[in-house]
C-alpha cells in the first residue's frame, strides 16, 4: 500500500499533537531554582531600563548596588511610597548621594497588576518624587526569578565586590499601615550602615512581605 | 484602565492619602466582618466563646497564621470602647487552611476563601455585671490577584446576668473549632541531614487508603510551593520536604498536616516533629500526588502543578487513549461507526484507496477537533463555576447525590428503558451524510459527540485526576482520548482489508449495552455509600427515592398525553433536586471518621440513667459527655482534652465507660439531669470513680492532667 505524503503527514501531525501539548505542559512546570544566598556572589544578570538602556549588574563593580522589587498598585508598595513619610524615596535619595547604585526591578508580565510601559515607569517616578538609579523592566520575570524576589517590596543589597549581603523585608513590620514605618527597624537602612562602616552585616536575611510578584 | 483612571481622579483631587485606603473606599468592600458569640448572656467568671466571621467575595482569600510567601494573617485589634481587661481576650483558634497557588510552582499562600470563623475564648471578669462589650478592628489583607487591605469595625455586646447558650451562634463556632487540627496522635520526625529532608509521620495503622498528606509549616523553614512527594506504609507516611534557602530548624519542625482521604472531609493534626530517621514502614511506597484538594466551595484554583508530574499526566494521557479505544466498543458509537464508517470502508475498498485514506484523516480530525472542544468547554466551566473538581473529589454531598442518579439513569438507558439523544444521532447524521472529506469529519464529530455520553466511570477517574490541572494538562489527556477513539478507522482507511474482521452490527450489540448497565449501577451504589458517609443514612435514603420518581418519570412519560409528560417532568425535577437538597445538610460539628484521631472509646455509648447504673454494676468507672454540636466550649473540651491519645489510652487503660449525653436536639431527659446537677446547660461533665454512687462534677474547661488524674487518681 501507497501512503500518500500528504495524508501520512497530516496524521502524523494528529499524533503529534498530543506529543506538542504534553511537551508544552512539561515546558510550563519546570521549575527556575533561585540561587541567590546572602555571603555568596549576586547572580549576574542584564536588564533594560524604562529609558531604553541595557544596564548590566556588572556596570556597577566597585559600587554597592540596590535592588528594589515594586509593583505600583499593590498596598504595600503603596504604604512605602505614601508621602508623608515618602519612606521609600528619602532611602532612595539618601543611597544615591552616598554612591550608592539604586535599581527599582518591576517583575510583573504584561497584563498583570503593577505592569508598566517605560513611559508610564518614568511618569511614576517623577509623580512619586522617587529616585531611583534605574528602573529596570523585567517582564519576562527573570531577573526576579533568577533572585528569588517573592514579593513587592522585595530588598536586595550587593557589596562593591558583588556579594550578596542582604535579602529581605525592607522593615521589621508586616502591615499595609503607613503609621507603622515610624515604629519598625528598617532593614535596609541597617545593612548599608553595616557596610559604611566595614562590618558584616547583622541582619543578612529576613522574611519579606507584600504583595506577591506577578510573574 | 481603572488604575489610570483612579490615579488621575486621585491627582485631581489633590488627595494625598494612601492611595491603599483611597483604593479601599473607593471600591466595595471584599468582605464582611461580624463578631459571633455562643451565648447571648454571660455568667461572670465564666469563660465563652466568641469568633470572628468573615464572610468573602468569590475569588478572594484571607490568610492562615502562616500566610505562606506572601500575604498577611488577619488580626483582631481591640479598641476604646472594650470592657475587659488584658488578656481577656484569647487568640484565635485557626481552621484548617488550604493552599492557594499564587504562581505556579514559585508562589505559594495559605489561606481560606468563602467563609472562615476565627473562634477566640472570652474569659468574662469574676466581678463583671452589666455587661461586657468588645469593641475592634479586623485588620486583613485580601487578596484576589491583586491584594487589598481592608479593615472591618466590629463589636459584640453581651448582658451580664443567666448564662444563656446562643443556639445558632454556637453551633457556628462549633462547627469552625471542630476544623481546628487537633493534636496529631502519633509521632512525628523530621531529618534535615540530607536534601530534600523528610517528616516522618508514624501513626499505627498508617493513614487512609489514598490520602494526600501535606504540611503546612508555621515557620519559613521550607519551601512554600516545593511539592511535598509523599511516601506510605502500615505503620504511617513520610513526606519529602525541600528547605528554603535559608531553611533551618532548631529543635522542632512545628506546623499542621492536612489529610485528604477520598470521600472524607479534609482533616488536620498539629505536629512538633523532633529531629530523627524516617520511621520504618512509614515509606513502603510512593503515592502519586493529587491535585490539592481545596476542599468544597473553593475558588477556582488548580492544584500544585508540581503536585501532578508530567510522567502522571502522560499515565492518565495513556489511560485515556485506550479509554478511547473502548469507546469504539460502547453501544453508542459502535452503530455509528458500522453504518457509516464501515460502509465508507467497504464503498471505498473497491478501489478508491486514496480517497479512502484522506476520508480516515479528516474523520481523525473531526474527533480531535469535537474533543478539543469538550476539552474547552470542561476548562470553560470550570473557570465560569470555579468548580475545580467537578464533584469527583467526592467531598460534596449534593454533587455525589446527582452524580450517583445520572449514573442511575445511564444504567436504565442501557438497559434499553428509554430512547435519548435520537435528536442528537439525527443531526449529527444529517451532516455525516454529506459525502466527501466534510462528511468524514461530520462523522468524526457525530462519533464524538454519541460517544460522549458513554465516557463510563473508567474515564470519570482519569478526568477526575486532571480537572483541576493547569489547562494543558486537560487538553492533552482530552486529545489523547480522541486519538484513540479515532486510531480504528484511521488504521481502517490506511488498511482497508482489515474491516472483514470487524464485528457486524447485530443483535449482540444490544446484548453488550445492556450488559453495560451493571457497571453503571454498581457505580451508583458506590456513590450512594459515599453520600452516605458525608450526609447521613437520611441524605442516602432521598437518593435512593429519587431513584424511585426517577424511573416513575420515565413510566409515567412512556404513557403518553400532555398532562402525564408535564406530571413526569415535575418527578423528574424532584428526582434529582430533592435528594440534592436533603444532602445539603451542614456537616455535625464533629463528622466521626474525620475528625477523630481515636475513635475507639469516643462516643461508645449513649449515655440513660440506667445505662450508668448498669456500667457502675460491672465496676467500670464512668465519665459521662453533656454536649452538643452547638456548643463552642465542648467541641474545644473535645479538641484539647478528650480526644487526645493521653487522655484516650488513660481511659483504656482504667477500662472508663464513656458516655454520652447529646444535647443537640431538646431531650427532657437529659435537660432533668442537668437540672439536677444545677446546671443551666451543656457542657457538664461527670464523673464516677468505679464503685461511686454519686458523680463529681467537673469544671466546664477540661484539660488532660485534670481527666488523666481523675482517671489514674
Amino acid at each position: 500500500m501507497i501512503l500518500s505524503r500528504r495524508n501520512f503527514s497530516l496524521a502524523a501531525g494528529m499524533a503529534a499533537a498530543v506529543a506538542l501539548t504534553a511537551g508544552a505542559l512539561i515546558a510550563s512546570t519546570a521549575e527556575a531554582a533561585p540561587s541567590a544566598a546572602p555571603g555568596s556572589m549576586a547572580p549576574a544578570f542584564t536588564g533594560k531600563t524604562s529609558d531604553g538602556e541595557t544596564i548590566s549588574l556588572k556596570d556597577f563593580a566597585g559600587k554597592t548596588v540596590v535592588l528594589e522589587w515594586s509593583n505600583d498598585g499593590c498596598p504595600f508598595v503603596k504604604k512605602h511610597y505614601s508621602a508623608p513619610p515618602s519612606n521609600m524615596q528619602s532611602l532612595q535619595k539618601s543611597a544615591v548621594s552616598n554612591d550608592i547604585v539604586w535599581l527599582t526591578v518591576i517583575s510583573s508580565r504584561p497584563g498583570s497588576q503593577g505592569h508598566v510601559s517605560p513611559e508610564e515607569a518614568n511618569e511614576l517616578t517623577a509623580s512619586r518624587d522617587a529616585a531611583p538609579s534605574h528602573v529596570i523592566l523585567d517582564e519576562s520575570g527573570d531577573i526576579g526569578r533568577l533572585y528569588g524576589a517573592k514579593t513587592t517590596p522585595h530588598m536586595f543589597v550587593v557589596t562593591p565586590e558583588g556579594e550578596l549581603a542582604y535579602d529581605g523585608a525592607i522593615d521589621s513590620i508586616a502591615s499595609a499601615r503607613v503609621n507603622d514605618i515610624a515604629k519598625a527597624d528598617n532593614y535596609v537602612t541597617a545593612a548599608l550602615a553595616n557596610l559604611a562602616a566595614g562590618e558584616a552585616v547583622a541582619t543578612p536575611v529576613t522574611k519579606p512581605y507584600g504583595c506577591a510578584v506577578k510573574y | 484602565m481603572t488604575g489610570l483612571f483612579r490615579r488621575l481622579a486621585i491627582a485631581a483631587c489633590g488627595l494625598f492619602l494612601a492611595a491603599g485606603l483611597a483604593e479601599a473606599q473607593m471600591e466595595d468592600r471584599r468582605a464582611e466582618g461580624v463578631l459571633i458569640a455562643d451565648h447571648v448572656s454571660v455568667a461572670p467568671g465564666s469563660r465563652v466563646y466568641a469568633a470572628l466571621k468573615m464572610t468573602m467575595d468569590e475569588g478572594w482569600h484571607i490568610y492562615w497564621r502562616n500566610a505562606g510567601d506572601a500575604g498577611l494573617p488577619p488580626q483582631l485589634i481591640l479598641k476604646e470602647g472594650t470592657t475587659l481587661p488584658d488578656g481577656a481576650v484569647g487568640d484565635f483558634l485557626w481552621p484548617l487552611p488550604h493552599v492557594i497557588p499564587v504562581v505556579e510552582g514559585e508562589i505559594m499562600d495559605y489561606g481560606y476563601d468563602d467563609e472562615v470563623v476565627f473562634a477566640f475564648p472570652v474569659t468574662v471578669p469574676a466581678d463583671a455585671s452589666g455587661e461586657i462589650r468588645i469593641v475592634a478592628e479586623a485588620d486583613y489583607l485580601i487578596c484576589e490577584s491583586i491584594c487589598i487591605p481592608e479593615t472591618a469595625d466590629v463589636s459584640l455586646s453581651l448582658p451580664v446576668g443567666e448564662p444563656i447558650e446562643d443556639a445558632a451562634g454556637g453551633a457556628e463556632i462549633g462547627q469552625w473549632i471542630a476544623r481546628v487540627p487537633a493534636a496529631f496522635g502519633g509521632e512525628a520526625r523530621f531529618d534535615d541531614a540530607v536534601t530534600p529532608w523528610t517528616l516522618s509521620l508514624r501513626q499505627p495503622g498508617g493513614f487512609p487508603e489514598g490520602a494526600q498528606i501535606r504540611f503546612f509549616p508555621f515557620g519559613h523553614e521550607i519551601s512554600h510551593p516545593a511539592p511535598q512527594h509523599l511516601r506510605a506504609g502500615p505503620e504511617g507516611a513520610t513526606l519529602s520536604l525541600t528547605p528554603d534557602q535559608f531553611g533551618q530548624v532548631e529543635e522542632t519542625l512545628a506546623g499542621v498536616i492536612r489529610i485528604d482521604a477520598p470521600g472524607a472531609e479534609p482533616v488536620g493534626y498539629e505536629i512538633a516533629a523532633t529531629r530523627g530517621e524516617v520511621f520504618a514502614g512509614t515509606a513502603d511506597k510512593d503515592i502519586p500526588l493529587a491535585p490539592t484538594s481545596t476542599g468544597a466551595g473553593s475558588s477556582a484554583e488548580a492544584g500544585d502543578p508540581a503536585a501532578l508530574g508530567w510522567e502522571r499526566i502522560a499515565t492518565l494521557a495513556f489511560f485515556a487513549f485506550i479509554g478511547g479505544l473502548i469507546l469504539n466498543l460502547m453501544p453508542c458509537v459502535l452503530p455509528v461507526l458500522s453504518m457509516k464508517a464501515i460502509g465508507m470502508v467497504q464503498a471505498a475498498a473497491t478501489g478508491h484507496a486514496g480517497e479512502l485514506k484522506s476520508h480516515g484523516v479528516w474523520y481523525t480530525a473531526g474527533v480531535l477537533v469535537s474533543f478539543l472542544a469538550l476539552g474547552t468547554a470542561l476548562l470553560a466551566v470550570r473557570q465560569a463555576t470555579g468548580f475545580a473538581t467537578l464533584g469527583f473529589q467526592l467531598q460534596h454531598a449534593p454533587t455525589v447525590a446527582v452524580l450517583a442518579l445520572v449514573m442511575f439513569a445511564v444504567g436504565l438507558w442501557l438497559m434499553g428503558f428509554f430512547e435519548l439523544g435520537m435528536s442528537v444521532q439525527n443531526l449529527g447524521g444529517g451532516l455525516a451524510a454529506k459525502s466527501g472529506a466534510a462528511g468524514a469529519f461530520f462523522t468524526g464529530v457525530l462519533a464524538a459527540v454519541v460517544g460522549a455520553p458513554c465516557v463510563g466511570p473508567f474515564l470519570g477517574a482519569a478526568l477526575g485526576a486532571v480537572i483541576s490541572q493547569p489547562a494543558p494538562a486537560v487538553i492533552a489527556v482530552f486529545l489523547a482520548m480522541g486519538f484513540g477513539m479515532a486510531l480504528p478507522f484511521l488504521v481502517l482507511s490506511f488498511v482497508p482489508g482489515l474491516h472483514r474482521l470487524l464485528p457486524k452490527p447485530g443483535k449482540w450489540m444490544d446484548t453488550l449495552k445492556q450488559a453495560f448497565a451493571f457497571p453503571m449501577f454498581l457505580t451508583a451504589a458506590w456513590l450512594l455509600s459515599v453520600v452516605a458517609g458525608l450526609a447521613g443514612a437520611g441524605a442516602a435514603g432521598w437518593t435512593l427515592a429519587g431513584a424511585t420518581a426517577l424511573v416513575f418519570a420515565v413510566w409515567l412519560g412512556r404513557q403518553g398525553g400532555a398532562v402525564r409528560r408535564g406530571l413526569a417532568i415535575v418527578a423528574l425535577g424532584a428526582a434529582f433536586i430533592y435528594p440534592a437538597v436533603q444532602a445539603n445538610v451542614p456537616e455535625a460539628a464533629i463528622s466521626g471518621s474525620s475528625q477523630a484521631a481515636f475513635t475507639g472509646t469516643y462516643g461508645e455509648a449513649a449515655w440513660s440513667p440506667e445505662t450508668v447504673v448498669e456500667k457502675l454494676a460491672e465496676g467500670r468507672p464512668v465519665f459521662v459527655d453533656f454536649t452538643a454540636s452547638w456548643c463552642a466550649s465542648c467541641q474545644v473540651n473535645k479538641l484539647t482534652t478528650l480526644k487526645t491519645r493521653k487522655v484516650q489510652e488513660a481511659f483504656t487503660n482504667a477500662d472508663v465507660a464513656f458516655l454520652v449525653a447529646d444535647f443537640t436536639q431538646k431531650d427532657p431527659l437529659i435537660s432533668e439531669e442537668l437540672k439536677l446537677r444545677g446546671r443551666a446547660g451543656v457542657p457538664m461533665y461527670l464523673w464516677y470513680p468505679a464503685g461511686a454512687s454519686e458523680p463529681q462534677i467537673l469544671p466546664e474547661l477540661l484539660t488532660q492532667e485534670l481527666v488523666i488524674g481523675l482517671v489514674e487518681g
